[in-house]
């Protein structure tokens, strides 16, 4: 290699060629680490110190040791907002990933690619909708006397359901909703994986005398294991965090019935702004989502399937 | 796709397309539901048994939002104005860190690079309250910047970038060192040019998260005329929801109408772009 003397290094100070290369590596970071450091490293860090203290905007804060954490023990409603995360998250990643996985299996047998194209189209586009929007035209069709889907229901011989307005009810309506909106990604995602699954296997165990139910089960899921389990992590992730679909549709109620831990952490926070408290919650939430992560990964290392 | 040859078709193959034609309609009532009612006379919104398709054509209802007290079109702007921004920002810092990433040598790279994706398992809501406590201090809170600048960066972005740029073959680069060509030359000239599939694929994927979001403008903007979309839709809900859901839907078809034209566009790129950034690694 020779020394550059290109109009570029013009640009920059006489320096050896390595140390050209490293000047302008660490120039081309620079944006993002700022940012970086700014918005993120500088923020996670000053949330843990914010949640050692009586936070007050008006009376300067003091600290006060774990008393936060301390206070995370008494705090029923906390019980309550982490048990309705953990059913939520639960019920949302179920479906989504096995609606998806159904989904593009069937997209994935024999069909005319123009009826593949259009109907993965259908199924991905809530995908791209807010759920925002989605809250706003589902609140109406789960309305209880005037609601679409009472409607249909009642031919089934299915007395109107309370959707937003009963304790139970309230979350399979929000479970309902985030399917709708969210199988397609896993239906894309599984689709993609099953089309990268070379046919020779097939071919091969139908040779074998291999039947569909033993093809499935024997190839497409183990070869599919990686696929699975990423979409697990990525919708176990963002179920942990569901805060737009309930801020519109119920916004936590009936009474706390569907209120996240994320809802709960917005009004301490910014309605109350009690800050050290809620602080301290959104702690507790990175551990869950950092645990998590670390498990999945270290169980993926047993059953996944990698080539 | 696989199959060349011509097989039998089995009942599988026909249960499996009844199916999928049962699920598609599904996904598309809610949102014909929509589109039929924002076209009703408001008397009629409510009627039941439902009709799926368009009978009456009422585009006083398409009018109304923009003259309701929420300013419509300001929303729209500022949606669009916060959209461009983050994803223009992020286009430049993720393609330049990637590339940095990628291609060149310098202390402490690997370190760097494992860190900054690290903190995508920080979730948002572990950082906004310092992040508002900044913006509160710089004067930021109810401006479109509070929003903007954490956009800016994404680590995801870089990550995405990072990959690409490893792609390219090394001889296009020596080729350039040869003629004379610095670092930045040959990202100008060299890289970025061929980088347009990842670049596309970062461009989708933020545009589309930064344009329907909700919680950042939720806390930082709280004025009319500085919302955002999906807020200034809520709101419309709660303003006119019970009285006239005609008017809400004609709101929410408009706001979902862009959507859908993007995505009839770029359906491949989207479809590419989503699928690629399922599957990392």
């Amino acid at each position: 290699m020779r020394k550059g003397k290109a109009n570029s290094s013009r640009l920059l100070p006489e320096m050896t060629p390595r140390h050209r290369e490293a000047f302008v590596g660490y120039l081309f970071i620079l944006p993002t680490y700022v940012g970086f450091i700014i918005f993120i490293l500088y923020p996670l860090i000053e949330s843990m110190r914010i949640s050692f203290l009586d936070f007050s905007i008006l009376r300067g804060s003091t600290y006060i040791g774990l008393d936060n954490y301390m206070q995370m023990l008494q705090d029923p409603r906390l019980r309550i907002v982490y048990a309705n995360t953990i059913v939520f998250t639960l019920f949302a990643v179920f479906f989504n990933a096995g609606i998806g996985l159904i989904l593009a299996v069937m997209l994935n047998r024999r069909l005319p690619i123009l009826m593949r194209n259009l109907y993965r189209s259908i199924f991905f586009f809530p995908v791209l909708i807010a759920h925002t929007y989605i809250a706003v035209i589902w609140e109406f069709l789960y309305a209880q006397d005037t609601g679409v889907i009472n409607y249909y229901l009642s031919f089934l011989g299915i007395e109107p359901i309370p959707w937003l307005s009963n304790v139970h009810w309230a979350m399979a309506a929000i479970i309902i909703l985030d399917v709708w909106k969210n199988t397609g990604f896993a239906m894309l995602v599984f689709l993609a994986g099953l089309q990268s699954i070379p046919n020779e296997y097939y071919e091969a165990a139908q040779l074998d005398g291999a039947n569909e139910r033993q093809l499935f089960f024997r190839i497409t899921i183990p070869m599919l294991s990686p696929t699975i389990f990423f979409i697990l992590v990525i919708f176990m992730i963002g179920a942990l965090q569901v805060f737009d679909t309930i801020i519109v549709l119920t916004a936590g109620g009936p009474g706390d019935a569907t209120r996240s831990v994320v809802l709960y952490i917005y009004e301490i926070a910014f309605r109350t702004f009690n800050m050290g408290y809620a602080a301290a919650v959104s702690m507790t939430l990175f551990a869950i989502i950092l645990v998590l992560t670390a498990c999945q990964f270290w169980i993926s290392r047993r059953w996944v399937h990698y080539e | 796709m696989q199959r060349k040859r011509r097989k039998p078709i089995k009942f599988g193959d026909i249960l499996s397309f009844g199916i999928l034609t049962i699920a598609a309609i599904l996904v598309m009532m809610p949102l014909l539901w929509m589109f039929s009612t924002s076209l009703r006379p408001t008397t009629e919104s409510f009627q039941l048994p439902p009709q799926w398709l368009p009978t009456q054509f009422r585009i006083e209802n398409y009018i109304a939002p923009f003259e309701s007290s929420v300013p419509f079109v300001g929303l729209f702007i500022n949606s669009l104005r916060i959209t461009v921004a983050v994803t223009l920002g992020q286009l430049i810092s993720c393609s330049l860190a990637g590339y940095a990433f990628a291609r060149l040598r310098f202390p402490g790279r690997e370190l760097l690079f494992l860190l900054l994706l690290a903190s995508l398992m920080v979730p948002g809501q572990v950082t906004i309250i310092p992040i508002f406590l900044l913006m509160r201090d710089l004067g930021l809170i109810d401006n479109p910047l509070a929003i903007i600048l954490p956009g800016l960066i994404s680590a995801f972005g870089v990550f995405l970038m990072r990959q690409f740029f490893k792609q390219m073959p090394q001889e296009l680069f020596d080729a350039a060192r040869v003629d004379g060509a610095g670092h930045v030359r040959s990202f100008i000239q060299i890289a970025l040019p061929l980088a347009g599939p990842a670049m596309a694929t970062l461009a989708i994927i933020t545009f589309n998260a930064t344009w329907n979001s909700y919680f950042l403008p939720l806390i930082f903007l709280n004025s009319w005329h500085k919302m955002t979309l999906p807020q200034g839709i809520a709101l419309l809900t709660g303003y006119m929801g019970a009285g006239n859901p005609s008017v809400v839907m004609a709101a929410v078809t408009m706001a979902i109408v862009p959507v859908l034209i993007v995505f009839i566009a770029l359906q491949r790129w989207i479809i590419e772009a989503l699928t690629r950034s399922g599957i990392k690694g």
